[in-house]
């Protein structure tokens, strides 16, 4: 696959730059590659994106079924603060993707993500949490 | 994982004490050194400007109830989300209720201490 972004699958590193972590986030998501999306998360990492808290294999295991249909994700970032080796973003997304039945399905809301420094100075996912204006993800 | 949890429980009430008891070292204490904090929407402070602003805003004597929603832990960092509101006055000495859903990061120090990183009062909606 094709990134237009600056990016190593093998060591992926969102890093400090906001607009960044944005692009590479959105273009690893619509690969539809679900092991390679779960590296940009720590192992211990909490993804809420399934509607529940998920770590590890579980998460892994979420993000390979949500993507093999190769949804397609827009997300615009609306707030970012860094404080030190944190940071905590807000996007508004959208994703189309394929109901249980069928048929299309159109998820939207807003996004808050944390972010950590890792000791070798990469950045990655430490935790995700969207609230569902419309669609599957909910408080 | 449960003694962190309740740690970040305690948090929130020892934060609301030392709010309430307009002691602004002791609620200084409860930021990290590189603290960002947001309470005007898109006017993020922090440092000196934070505290000054904060010192300013305990002078009014503001009263603070906060009920924690969720909380997610992963090691030494933390997603809190917490309902608030704020009974204060406003520049002219009249009353004013402040209210929102906080979405705040916290660091947990080698002290076993949360602090917030990031303190984002209308952090939701």
């Amino acid at each position: 696959m094709a990134f237009t972004v600056d990016f190593d699958p093998e060591n992926p590193d969102l890093t400090n730059d906001t607009d960044t972590q944005n692009e590479i986030f959105i273009q690893v998501f619509n690969s539809g590659d679900g092991e390679l999306f779960n590296r940009l998360y720590l192992e211990d990492s909490i993804s809420n994106f399934s509607g529940e808290p998920l770590t590890g294999a579980d998460r892994l295991a979420f993000f390979k079924e949500f993507l093999a249909s190769k949804p397609s994700l827009k997300a615009a970032v609306t707030h970012a603060y860094v404080a030190g080796d944190v940071a905590l973003i807000g996007v508004d997304y959208s994703i189309e993707t394929t109901g249980p039945d069928g048929e299309p399905l159109l998820l939207e809301g807003n996004c808050t993500d944390v972010l950590r420094r890792l000791d070798d100075g990469r950045w990655l996912m430490a935790i995700d949490r969207p609230v569902a204006a419309t669609g599957l993800v909910a408080e | 994982m449960s003694q962190l949890t309740d740690n970040l429980e305690k948090h929130t009430s020892l934060y609301v004490d030392a709010f309430n008891a307009g002691d602004f070292d002791t609620l200084d204490r409860f930021y990290t050194e590189e603290a960002v904090a947001v309470w005007e929407p898109g006017k993020p402070l922090t440092g000196q400007a934070r505290r000054e602003y904060q010192r300013e805003f305990l002078a009014r004597g503001p009263r603070m109830t906060a009920v924690p929603r969720q909380s997610f832990v992963t090691g030494d960092t933390a997603l809190l989300i917490v309902d608030w509101v704020i009974e204060t006055i406003d520049d002219a000495g009249a009353p004013e209720r402040l209210e929102g859903v906080g979405v705040d990061v916290l660091r947990l120090g080698e002290d076993a201490v949360w602090r917030y990183a990031v303190d984002d009062p209308y952090g939701q909606g």
